[in-house]
């Protein structure tokens, strides 16, 4: 576990946006109904052109697990915390509502979690991982769009993308250093 | 102790302490603004701060929020100022001593109620603050060093009344220093969220114990004008100097205040800045463009450093009206400051969006609440006025 | 489970509940079963994992992908995709994760239900299953005597205990069961079949040319389709895309043309043309492999290009191009056929221009072509029906060309119930159908209900179906029975079976036993059909395929082989009549049909009035998982979709409620006034706009299309023609 660090690396051109993601994560991390509760999201993006030439993008996203993390630098009770392997975790006992995390996320990637009472947020489904699966949502991912695996592993899928395509992270410029690469 | 025994006298006093008719509208009416934000209170505990507030996941600070900073904001300012006497040595301002350190109390601990109130748990807060401390957080610092202004301003109280001059001072001067840290500290909360380009940098700290200056230059004057003319009583010399000279200092502020504020849109604006020129055109000329020039810009800078600045309105009722007019100016100062901040969506597509900006109003529930949250602390100073015995600030010189 | 079922009924405990009728009766107790249910169903930490993993197919839509549901103490918490289900290629869509909220919903019925008040009042009284079986089979009897046994019609659409409901109206003598196939995609079956002698399926994963067109495969899902289409090969591939509206599809295509509706015929002849004319065929295939080449290439002369460019709107230097690079692919090319071709009224014969365009182009068996389905073989269920004398043919039999004995044409018999002819039917068993929903002109659906004397449905949910019935029966889910093995056809076929995942919750029962209550009720013969129970139906259809068994408990899934077997029909006779691909149909000459495909334009809209389309959306299948708690979250409501040009036209701002109204009906919804669609066409997801105040999510929201929709059909197949009403468009 220490000796990793997970990633994500996604081919947004095979989203369909048909959100099997967003209901597998509902599933798997028990969130709860309601417009503000997600662990993952699909962007549409804004509709390009006019009638009849038309084009539009789909980009789904999630905790990007930051590298320089916000979230945890500002949680006063570290009930954010980072596991070694990257995983950005939120000990719910520990949270103490501020929502102080919430407005440092520059992705909006969590929520209050009206059920656990405590902020939640996507974490690459660490118990399916941690026993030998794949997160819920690239799991099951009609087109497979999500990849998941171990940057530290250079013979990993994740590696093998990135080392092959170019590839952008989600708002560099705010020095978070997001473990989400969108391949180019 | 006379601070005890006048606790326990004031039970006894309660019954009495409503004698004249337009006390018992005073005390009735803001009763009723207690009740209204109890009831809002046992509302949220029952129904869940989901279902009774309009905050979002786009929009996690709401006016509670806003609340909180224009209390604490308001205690410091009172602190700063009534320090000006027994730390400073501003003779004029011995006077505001007790009445000053005693609503700072009440305006904290008031906002420490309704942050309370946003706080999904804050029982957590206590026991994980200590047992867990993350000492990056500025929350954590927040909760640390606010809690420790408010044992040094009871103490500091406490001294006042009981006339340990030592004890006060030397209270008064950690008080100040608390306050001082405690506040650029709650800037700084704002100040280091890189993902909100309105707040990041560090302009927050700095302004906010600018603005802290104002509030207290608004609110000691409103003390003074309601413990005499609201009371047909007439205001002794010292109480006028006081008056002309708090004015004076409450112009200087203002007009920093005025500075501050146009450095901050024009540097809003200059070269479109990304989300920070989003957020300052919203200020300025979208959903809080009414908010930002009405309230703020004119109730709460230019009509007060007008009446302030004048030597034949800076009267003892100009000083106070100018006082009230800041006063709500700031409280509108609080709101659009936390929530313009957070207008920007992080994402495209996140939230339902209007010209590209988010939105917020807020809920009949919070808006009860911050109602319920400034009538309590009136009535606990009230209350206060009667309990204790204030007007002696100066007397222990 | 608490969490499970909760989520609902916290938020909604003080608003919903009880403001419907239904709330004393039904879901009034339903709330306080649910409540204990969670109490006594310990969940502990949702981020355990399960202690048992039961191999299943999800049963959301028609497609039937691998599932492993994941239980812990008893409750189903999480579907997983099955890897190994070769069909689903290990994924689930947004409804397949959601089947899970099928089973722990609020809504779901729970108990058999006997109507109190008026049809569609609401008022129902809970009854015992002794009861209400008593009932059904005391009607079914009476209804017999009185009308003869064709009296009574037994609607159902596909789904694995079908087989079970299909016997019980043939064993209990009834002639007229009406299907879902002329809703959706008997013309298909009929064009294609009448040209190979079967409905094949395009090889997507392999083909380089795909051109796709009244067929949204990125929303409605097909697997492995969909899956196919767009994990591609590197971008060799490439997509033309054919639709009125702009669609995920759409977004996906390499080239997007919004077609003027119902002009695909003309596009297609106009690509055989090209193809004719410029020699870009297949030759030696056509030689071998067809009949009636000669016929076409004199019927095909007058389809120019530029002829077709005025009809259909797809510039006449693009359909050039189109058929040269579609040729130039070609085998490994398609011309992709939807699944629903529930379109216009000459639906077949443009069936027929696809398949024969695919035939010209040599695609045939090969890969990247149109490969018949493969189908792996069970032991057949052998039994013997009771035989009755009285029995009349099928009440809609002649009125269309070809009729499916088993399927009907199911306009056609709602129109002969109304009128009586040839003979009255008062009776209708409902199996896994939902007609208010998914017939158009839903009045006339209501008009035939109301006339009948008795009406039992069988489901899972308050359908409007169910609403409008006097006896509703409480099916168990998909996860909480076993099912008989199924054998699903296509490019790589598959065996597939559903193991029990949990237990029934609350009183419902799997559709053989609510058979064999029914079958013991009628007499003793018909229930001889019926005696055995499910597991020993499975062992029976195994019984000649050890094999099969042991895969599909170890992996969830049978199959022969995992690739494609391509040109397994090459060198036998196909079925048609000539043994080969029949470009020209003899069998149409002589039925006195277009032997070619002719083309004829359909009607325009006329002025201030839009054509209404029907299309899937990626969320909900048919008009039955709007309900869904996590799918109703995803979308709560439907919209019309009105062309931003015309929008401003009619002076109607989008987000406002807009009245539409159709020859058959009124409909009122919210505007949506995008780009995305033609400016002669409107558009609405199907399925809302309910009559059930039993589906509580969306009671109240949005438009039904099905109550817009005339209900006009294809002639020769008998499959409802959906696109050919249109609208009006008022401010509400
Ligand atoms: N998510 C989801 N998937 C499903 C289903 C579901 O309910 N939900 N249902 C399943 C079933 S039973 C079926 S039959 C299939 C149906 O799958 P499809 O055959 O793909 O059917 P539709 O979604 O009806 O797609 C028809 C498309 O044709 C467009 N269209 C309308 N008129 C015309 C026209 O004249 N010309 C052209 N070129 N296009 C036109 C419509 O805008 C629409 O986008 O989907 C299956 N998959
Ligand atoms: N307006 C319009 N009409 C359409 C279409 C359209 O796109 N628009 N599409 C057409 C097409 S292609 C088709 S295939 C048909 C489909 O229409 P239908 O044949 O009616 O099929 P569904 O709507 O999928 O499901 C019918 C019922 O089955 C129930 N059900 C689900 N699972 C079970 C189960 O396990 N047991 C039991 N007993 N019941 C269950 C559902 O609750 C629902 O009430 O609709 C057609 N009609
Ligand atoms: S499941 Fe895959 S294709 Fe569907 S929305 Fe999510 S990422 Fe896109
Ligand atoms: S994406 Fe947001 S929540 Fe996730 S690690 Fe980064 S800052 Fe924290
Ligand atoms: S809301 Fe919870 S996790 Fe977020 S900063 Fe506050 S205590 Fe930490
Ligand atoms: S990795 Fe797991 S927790 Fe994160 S979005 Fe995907 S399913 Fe949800
Ligand atoms: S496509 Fe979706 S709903 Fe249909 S069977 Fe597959 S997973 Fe289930
Ligand atoms: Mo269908």
């Amino acid at each position: 576990m220490t000796n990793k660090r997970y990633a994500i690396v996604l081919d947004t051109r095979k989203c369909i946006d048909c959100k099997a993601c967003t209901v597998a994560c509902k599933a798997e991390n028990g969130v709860p109904i309601g417009r503000d509760n997600y662990r993952n999201w699909v962007t549409t993006e804004k509709l390009r052109g006019t009638y009849p030439n038309l084009g539009q993008s789909f980009t789904p996203g999630q905790c990007m697990q930051c590298g320089n993390t916000p979230c945890n630098h500002v949680c006063p009770t570290k009930a954010t915390g980072v596991n070694p392997d990257g995983l950005v975790t939120v000990e719910e006992k520990k949270c103490i509502g501020c929502k102080y995390c919430m407005t440092a996320c520059p992705y909006n990637a969590r929520y209050y979690n009206e059920e656990t009472k405590a902020v939640d947020k996507c974490t690459f489904c660490a118990h399916r991982i941690y026993a030998g699966g794949l997160p819920a949502c690239v799991e099951t991912c009609p087109t497979k769009v999500r990849v998941f695996g171990d940057l530290n592993d250079p013979n990993s899928e994740v590696s093998r993308l990135l080392a092959k395509h170019p590839s952008r992270v989600i708002k560099p410029e705010m020095g978070t250093k997001p473990f989400l690469f969108y391949l180019m | 102790m006379t601070t005890l025994t006048a606790l326990a006298n004031s039970f006894g006093s309660m019954a009495t302490i409503a004698r004249r008719p337009r006390e018992i509208v005073w005390f009735g009416g803001l009763s009723l603004g207690v009740l209204a934000g109890l009831a809002a209170v046992v509302y949220t505990l029952v129904v869940g701060h989901e279902h009774a507030y309009n905050v979002s996941r786009e929009i996690p600070w709401g006016i509670l929020i806003s609340t909180y900073v224009f209390f604490v904001v308001s205690s410091t300012g009172l602190c700063l100022v009534s320090s000006l006497g027994d730390v400073w040595g501003f003779e004029k301002f011995e006077i505001i001593g007790r009445r000053g350190h005693l609503l700072a109390i009440l305006t904290l601990v008031t906002g420490f109620g309704a942050i309370a109130m946003e706080l999904n748990h804050p029982i957590r807060m206590g026991i994980y603050a200590v047992i867990s401390p993350n000492f990056a957080s500025a929350i954590w610092w927040m909760g640390a060093l606010y809690g420790t202004y408010l044992i040094l301003l009871s103490i500091e109280f406490t001294s006042l009344m009981e006339g340990w001059r030592r004890a006060a001072y030397i209270s008064g001067l950690l008080g100040f220093i608390a306050a001082v840290s405690a506040h650029s500290n709650l800037g700084a909360v704002f100040g280091f969220l890189e993902a909100r380009h309105y707040w990041y940098g560090p302009y927050m700290p700095i302004y906010f114990i600018l603005s802290a200056l104002v509030s207290g230059g608004a609110i000691t004057p409103l003390i003074v004008y309601f413990n005499h003319k609201a009371r047909d009583r007439q205001l002794s010399t010292k109480y006028r100097e006081f008056m002309d000279a708090i004015g004076k200092l409450q112009a200087m502020f203002l007009g920093i205040l005025m500075f501050f504020t146009t450095w901050k849109v024009i540097s809003g604006l200059y070269g479109q800045p990304p989300g920070k020129y989003e957020a300052t055109m919203a200020l300025i000329a979208g959903p809080l463009a009414i908010n930002f020039w009405f309230f703020e810009v004119l109730l709460g800078m230019l009509i007060p450093f007008i009446i302030l600045m004048n030597r034949y309105t800076r009267t003892v009722t100009g000083v106070a009206m100018a006082g009230v007019s800041t006063l709500i100016g700031i409280f509108f100062m609080r709101y659009d400051l936390v929530i313009v901040g957070q207008l920007v969506p992080m994402r495209e597509d996140s939230g339902e969006l209007v010209d590209g900006l988010l939105h917020y109003t807020p809920s009949l529930a919070e808006a009860a609440i911050v109602v319920g949250a400034i009538c309590l602390c009136l009535l606990l100073y009230s209350a206060a006025e009667k309990i204790f015995d204030l007007e002696g600030g100066h007397r222990h010189k | 489970m608490s969490r499970l079922l909760d989520n609902k009924l916290s938020r909604r405990r003080f608003l919903g509940l009880s403001s419907c009728a239904l709330a004393t009766v039904v879901v009034g107790s339903q709330v306080k079963v649910l409540r204990a249910l969670a109490k006594s169903g310990e969940v502990g930490d949702l981020t355990r994992l399960p202690d048992k993993s039961v191999f299943t197919s999800c049963e959301m839509c028609v497609n039937k992908c691998g599932v492993i549901a994941r239980v812990r103490n008893g409750v189903i918490y999480k579907l997983d995709p099955n890897p190994d289900y070769i069909k689903s290629r290990d994924m689930l869509c947004a409804r397949g994760n959601a089947g899970i909220k099928a089973m722990y919903d609020p809504d779901r019925l729970k108990y058999p239900l006997i109507r109190e008040g008026k049809r569609g009042e609401g008022k129902w009284r809970r009854a015992s299953w002794e009861e209400a079986l008593d009932l059904v089979a005391k009607n079914l009897t009476e209804l017999g005597e009185k009308y003869t046994r064709a009296g009574t019609m037994f609607l159902s659409t596909e789904g694995f205990q079908e087989h079970f409901f299909l016997m019980l109206a043939e064993c209990y003598g009834s002639p007229n069961t009406v299907r879902h196939p002329t809703l959706c995609l008997a013309s298909n079956i009929q064009g294609f079949g009448a040209t190979f002698g079967t409905n094949p399926t395009p090889d997507v994963l392999n083909a380089d040319y795909i051109i796709m067109s009244g067929a949204n495969r990125a929303e409605a899902f097909i697997t492995p389709d969909t899956i196919d289409l767009l994990k591609g090969d590197g971008g060799r591939r490439k997509l033309v895309y054919l639709d009125p509206r702009f669609t995920k599809t759409s977004a996906k295509a390499d080239e997007w043309y919004p077609i003027k509706a119902g002009t695909d015929m003309a596009f297609i002849l106009a690509l055989i043309h090209v193809i004719v004319t410029e020699s870009l065929y297949d030759r030696g295939f056509i030689e071998t492999m067809t009949v009636g080449f000669d016929q076409l290439a004199v019927h095909i002369e007058p389809y120019t290009p530029e002829w077709a460019a005025a009809e259909c709107d797809i510039p006449a230097a693009d359909i050039r191009r189109i058929a040269r690079e579609f040729a130039a692919a070609a085998p490994k090319a398609v011309y992709y056929q939807g699944r629903r071709s529930s379109f216009f009224s000459n639906d077949t014969q443009m069936r027929r221009a696809m398949a024969i365009l695919n035939a010209i182009a040599g695609n045939w068996d090969v890969p990247g072509g149109m490969i018949p389905n493969g189908k792996i073989k069970l032991a057949e269920h052998v039994y013997i029906a009771p035989w009755y004398d009285d029995i009349p043919d099928r009440l809609d039999q002649g009125s269309v060309t070809y009729l499916s004995a088993k399927d009907g044409a199911w306009l056609h018999f709602r129109d002969r119930v109304l009128a009586a002819e040839p003979y009255p039917v008062k009776g209708m068993m409902i199996y896994k159908q939902n007609p208010l929903q998914a017939a158009p002109n839903r009045a006339k659906t209501l008009q035939m209900m109301e006339q009948m004397e008795f009406i039992c449905t069988i489901d899972i949910t308050m359908s409007d179906t169910a609403w409008y019935s006097d006896v509703v029966l409480p099916e168990a889910t998909y996860l909480e029975r076993m099912d008989p093995v199924e054998s699903l056809p296509g490019i790589l076929p598959v065996l597939s079976l559903r193991y029990q995942c949990a237990e029934p919750l609350f009183e419902s029962k799997p559709n053989l036993w609510i058979m064999q209550q029914i079958a013991k009720r009628l007499d003793e013969e018909v229930f001889e059909s019926f005696d055995y129970t499910i597991e020993e139906f499975v062992d029976h259809q195994l019984s000649n395929n050890p094999a099969a068994k042991q895969m599909l408990e170890e992996k969830g899934v049978y199959y022969e082989s995992p690739t494609p077997v391509y040109r397994s029909s090459y060198g036998k006779p196909l079925r048609t009549k000539s043994g080969k691909i029949e470009i020209y149909s003899e069998k149409y000459a002589e039925n006195g049909l277009d032997p070619l495909p002719v083309y004829t334009a359909p009607e325009a809209p006329p002025a201030g009035r839009y054509r209404l389309l029907v299309g899937r959306h990626a969320y909900f299948t048919h008009g039955t998982t709007q309900n869904n708690p996590w799918l109703h979250d995803l979308m709560p409501e439907n919209t019309l979709w009105l062309n931003t040009q015309e929008a401003k036209k009619l002076g109607l701002k989008h987000g406002r409620m807009v009245q539409v109204k159709s020859p058959v009906g009124v409909q009122t919804l919210k505007l949506e006034v995008t780009e995305k669609i033609r400016p002669d066409c409107v558009y609405m997801a199907h399925g809302f706009g309910v009559l059930s105040r039993g589906l509580t999510n969306i009671y109240g929201k949005g438009a039904c299309d099905a109550a817009l929709i005339e209900d006009k059909a294809c002639p020769i197949s008998g499959n409802a023609a959906m696109h050919e009403t249109f609208v009006e468009i008022s401010p509400a």
